[in-house]
């Protein structure tokens, strides 16, 4: 039942906000308490979680279309309880961030958040096929619909971008689900075995890589982080990314054996590639906004290292650095669009000097910026050093590859943190704006104390993210 | 009960450091600066403690592990957020939180009246918290998170006046150079996992001797690049003249007490692993004598009396890392110790000067400061000695048992370190009395800032809480080596080679015979450093050599073109060239082109909507055949 609740809370949740004729900060402040709502209930959830188990559990099983295999088939593993956890801190602070900035259109936008909350919940817990691309699918839905809407002078054009890369990858994973299915005889994924079709391996390969997005897939990316609400942004790269995480984790890697062996060299060197590559044009981009989306893509190579790695290091990695990027990533959204409040503009150039006078500022902008480039100690560390540990298993260079990273995401990240609080002031900030505000804070400094336990404590997530057994033995033998 | 004490020294600091920022404005910034002192000091009290436990034990079984909790688990993979508490992290320990506790107090003058007190004692606490997690860690890994946090700690203390373009640039730049030195112990630590499958230091130890030569090569490549980087050693070395921005109580502490020499403390740890890749750890000889020479050559020109002081701790690293090098581990953690002594002394006094100077550190705006400040140039001069290794002052116990024991060490490699090493002492003994004769003697410069500076002339030299550490630490700098008079009294050596049993050990008469001629160049070194400053003339008289060294021998320049302008250049080209013309624009067409294909079915259609969930079907169609039927 509890799987079901927390997908149904933030949809219902969605047409009473639709629906009750309430003022513009009543409705905004419904949807932050129904938000909270979903907070809690995983609170729950995750209080009952048997976390030494590796088993499915809260599962609901309901015959949709018997003749041809489909059900609705919720549950969770350890994993699925951290990714979930993560999409509803996260979304409840986008949301909250709406209420706090007073996003026009309330009853629309946030309707339209809390059912993009409702279907990113429902794709980590999806245990079918048709179920997971019909999730997958209306997360689209209300994406294009904030962005399009609420986006920035540029909006029509990162829309249409968005929605052509979306679109593309939506029919391939649509055709790759059908042809799953099909060959199969269930879209069940418990009673489905594997595959090794190459094509039907590339077909969700394909669509995860867009989602996430990889090396050479982030077309879509700049422009549409840019052009979006910030807290679109954040949610968008924060955990509707993770999708692709939990794509690869339950499909395409436990199902295709085949195809991933032949296939891994390939997209180990992809993920490389959109390390570094996010990494050096973060390191260069002229932009707050441009810094994290980068960084972002940069991020998402690494956990795919660790996912292709396919051994414990690199699957515990990958999990434990989905949870914290969502959170930092979120954070750093957040904070830039703080930023870009008091200042009127993201661009570098016209910033500087705000650390003087907003110590508050100052202190949660740096602990993040430290966050972000994984500094030794950090959540992020400890995540990127198991994904260096498990891909050095497929070869020492993407070891070095990784090792890269990590100094690389030490320049960009301390450009980002010095072209806005250091040296002189720049000619955007002016002597009136404001440190930050106890609302914003209440946004920003629980997730950064999220990751501050996953500091001190990152066996958390890694020691539970898949039960009593070993993250390998899961993916080659329990998932297939 | 052995590690009780040593879990509070750990944790003491770490509470102040959250207390502070935690309290913000709640407490005054004297107040923060009170619980700053307090905490390193009870930190000390809890390594005091601990090692009069650890003294009580038999010597055989002075190795105590402890754990908190498993911090980290993947797969086999377990590692403990756990401390080793034994006769050398003991001995750090003891530097660490003693010095510390002598330099925060320090700080409470030295800061008073800046507009952040309490932000500086929050870091400097972070940072105390940081290095006894660097030393006291029983593992590879949390060795590694200390060694990141007190990076960390020295980049927010570097940059801590933030409005200094300078300030913000060094601290970047000591960020990023350090960032390259935590990647290689990084891969290094990975390459343990595989080979070993633990990263806890006696595990590790225990297999390294069936590990394959090129694995132990690597590792100890690995953890020698984050040596080279913490510790400022050639060629990762560029960071620490321009990390002089930071406040100089930071860079007493940071940049010559502690931080800096962690490098020298790794060498010696990880001794079981450098032993089975000797030519590694010759190379870090190799690169210490290098860098001491280099560095010695590079503090006879400079100006800044702080950045004389930080070339002069590249080089006395120098002799640590030549030292722990050639197995001489005991006298290589002697020599961080009076290093430690000597060199916050010789910081915390040229704070004493720079602070009644208002802010000047160029030693040709100084001159005669004897008079108006006699207790802070004996303490210079007591530090001054130490460093030259002149008899019974600290340096010259530690530093004439590195160099014995290369001389004992013998063969091609023992001789060139011996005969580089002696021709270091000459060198410092030119650069230190260089510095030392243009601030305390002869005539005042002219207009001295002093007088423009009569803010601080109500307390004399400074307030007590300044002058009592500089007196503390000039009387350690004088005594402090006393703990090894060879064939008399070697209590430290016998403490350490328990734990890190060395690989050479001087007869008596090598150290006797080593120091006599080590001590006459010293001497030379001086006397050419007066001679030339009372002829009013520099010890460097070759134009072309002296603008080598004006210039730090190009290094920086030389890392901007291999390094930064790559990164920049490809960084612009990967922006033009691929990212906008490639993956942007291409969109754009593909944008346009999905727009005018549409326009056009719109005008045969009836409906968008319609359309594209035809075209949709019948794309899914179309590619579900294909997945299936081609194989």
């Amino acid at each position: 039942m509890l799987s079901t609740a927390l997908i149904v809370l933030p949809i219902a949740g969605a047409l009473v906000v639709a629906v009750l004729p309430l003022t513009k900060t009543a409705t905004a402040g419904l949807s932050f308490l129904i938000a909270l709502g979903e907070v809690a209930l995983w609170i729950v959830t995750a209080s009952r979680f048997d976390f030494n188990s590796s088993q499915l559990q809260f599962s609901t099983s309901h015959e949709w279309v018997q003749s041809l295999g489909i059900s609705y088939t919720v549950g969770f593993y350890g994993f699925s309880i951290w990714l979930v956890g993560a999409t509803v801190v996260c979304s409840a602070a986008a949301i909250g961030y709406a209420l706090w900035v007073g996003r026009d259109r309330p009853r629309a936008y946030h309707a339209l958040m809390l059912g993009l909350t409702g279907a990113v919940v429902s794709t980590f817990v999806a245990q079918d096929l048709l179920l997971f691309y019909a999730s997958f699918e209306a997360m689209l839905i209300p994406l294009y619909v904030l962005i399009g809407v609420w986006g920035g002078a540029k909006r029509n054009v990162a829309t249409l971008t968005f929605v052509v890369y979306t679109m593309a990858g939506s029919l391939l994973m649509l055709a790759a689900v059908v042809a799953f299915g099909v060959t199969q005889g269930t879209f069940d994924l418990a009673q489905a075995g594997t595959s090794d079709n190459v094509w039907i391996f590339l077909g969700f390969a394909v669509a995860f890589a867009i989602k996430a997005p990889l090396f050479p897939f982030h077309g879509w990316l700049p422009i549409t982080y840019r052009e979006a609400p910030v807290e679109v942004a954040a949610v968008l790269s924060g955990i509707v990314s993770k999708t692709a995480v939990y794509g690869f984790l339950r499909i395409a890697i436990p199902k295709f054996p085949d195809p991933v062996h032949d296939l891994t060299g390939l997209i180990l060197v992809l993920g490389g590639a959109g390390l570094v590559y996010g990494s050096v044009l973060a390191f260069r981009t002229s932009d707050l906004r441009g810094i994290v989306a980068y960084s972002s893509m940069a991020q998402m190579g690494l956990i795919t290292l660790g996912l292709f790695s396919v051994n414990d290091y690199g699957l515990d990695g990958a999990v434990l650095q989905s949870v914290n990027h969502a959170l930092i990533t979120t954070s750093m959204f957040l904070l830039v669009g703080m930023v870009e409040r008091r200042c009127g503009t993201g661009e570098l150039g016209h910033l500087g000097g705000m650390a003087r006078g907003r110590p508050v500022l100052a202190t949660v902008l740096m602990v993040a910026g430290m966050i972000t480039l994984a500094v030794p100690g950090s959540a992020t560390f400890a995540g990127e050093f198991l994904i260096m540990t498990g891909v050095y298993g497929k070869g020492w260079g993407y070891a070095v590859i990784v090792a890269l990273g990590v100094v690389l995401a030490a320049m960009y990240a301390l450009r980002l943190i010095s072209a806005v609080l250091h040296v002189r002031t720049g000619s955007a900030v002016r002597d009136e704006a404001l440190d930050l505000r106890v609302g914003e804070l209440a946004l920003v400094v629980p997730m950064v104390a999220c990751l501050l336990v996953l500091s001190a404590w990152p066996a958390l997530v890694t020691e539970s993210s898949f039960g009593g057994d070993k993250g390998s033995q899961v993916l080659t033998q329990r998932f297939r | 009960m052995t590690v009780a004490g040593a879990w509070i020294c750990l944790f003491a600091p770490l509470a102040a450091a959250l207390l502070i920022t935690l309290t913000g404005q709640v407490i005054s910034r004297r107040t923060a600066g009170v619980i700053a002192t307090l905490a390193t000091f009870v930190a000390f009290a809890g390594a005091v403690w601990s090692f009069f436990e650890v003294r009580a034990e038999s010597p055989s079984d002075r190795e105590n592990l402890s754990t908190l909790y498993t911090w980290l688990v993947a797969g086999n993979l377990h590692v403990g957020f756990q401390i080793l508490v034994d006769p050398l992290s003991l001995v750090m320990m003891l530097i660490v939180s003693g010095v510390g506790g002598l330099i925060v107090l320090y700080s409470v003058g030295y800061m008073h009246g800046d507009d952040e007190e309490r932000r500086y004692f929050a870091y400097m606490s972070i940072f105390v918290f940081a290095m006894l997690l660097l030393v006291e860690s029983g593992n590879f890994l949390l060795l590694l998170v200390g060694w990141g946090l007190v990076g960390l700690a020295s980049y927010l203390l570097i940059g801590f006046w933030h409005q200094r373009p300078e300030a913000v640039a060094a601290a970047k730049k000591a960020f990023v150079m350090n960032a390259i030195g935590d990647a290689t112990f990084a891969l290094a630590a990975v390459l343990l996992v595989w080979q070993t499958g633990t990263l806890e230091y006696f595990g590790v130890f225990d297999q390294v001797g069936s590990m394959s030569q090129t694995m132990v090569d690597l590792v100890a490549l690995g953890l020698l690049g984050g040596a080279l980087a913490k510790s400022a050693q050639i060629p990762l070395h560029t960071w620490l003249p321009d990390a002089m921005e930071g406040p100089t109580p930071v860079s007493a502490l940071i940049h010559a007490a502690t931080m800096v020499t962690a490098g020298v403390y790794l060498l010696v740890r990880a001794s079981p692993i450098f032993e089975q890749a000797p030519h590694v750890q010759h190379l870090a000889a190799v690169l210490g004598l290098i860098t001491l020479l280099a560095a010695g050559l590079v503090a006879l020109v400079q100006w800044d009396i702080k950045r004389v002081i930080a070339y002069s701790t590249m080089s006395q690293i120098g002799y640590m890392f030549l030292g722990a090098g050639i197995g001489a581990y005991g006298f290589a953690i002697f020599h961080l110790m009076t290093h430690a002594f000597f060199k916050a002394c010789l910081f915390l006094a040229a704070g004493v000067v720079i602070h009644r100077l208002d802010g000047e550190q160029d030693m040709r705006k100084m001159g005669g400061l004897r008079k108006a400040l006699p207790r802070t140039h004996l303490a210079f001069l007591a530090g001054s000695l130490a460093l030259v290794a002149i008899p019974i002052f600290a340096g010259f116990w530690s530093k004439d048992a590195i160099l014995a024991s290369a001389l004992a060490y013998g063969g091609a490699l023992g001789w060139t370190l011996y005969i580089g090493g002696l021709l270091g002492t000459f060198l410092t003994g030119a650069y230190t009395f260089r510095l030392y004769y243009r601030m305390f003697h002869g005539e005042p410069a002219e207009a001295p800032a002093a007088a423009a500076a009569p803010s601080h002339a109500e307390h004399g030299e400074g307030p007590r809480s300044m002058l009592l550490p500089v007196g503390v630490l000039a009387v350690l700098s004088t005594i402090g080596g006393l703990v090894y008079i060879p064939g008399v009294w070697e209590p430290l050596e016998t403490w350490l080679s328990e734990v890190v049993p060395p690989l050479v050990v001087p007869t008596t008469a090598q150290d006797w015979g080593s120091s006599a001629i080590a001590v006459t160049l010293g001497l030379i070194g001086i006397f050419v450093a007066r001679r030339a400053f009372y002829a009013g003339r520099q010890i460097v008289t070759n134009p072309g050599l002296w603008r080598l060294l004006e210039q730090k021998l190009y290094f920086d320049e030389l890392y901007d073109a291999l390094f930064y302008r790559p990164a920049v250049a490809l960084s612009n080209v990967l922006r033009r060239d691929v990212e906008e013309p490639v993956i942007e624009r291409s969109l754009d067409e593909i944008g346009s082109g999905t727009l005018q294909v549409g326009g056009e079915v719109a005008r045969v259609q009836s409906g968008l909507l319609r359309t594209y969930a035809l075209a949709i079907a019948a794309a899914v169609f179309v590619l579900v055949v294909v997945f299936v039927a081609v194989r």
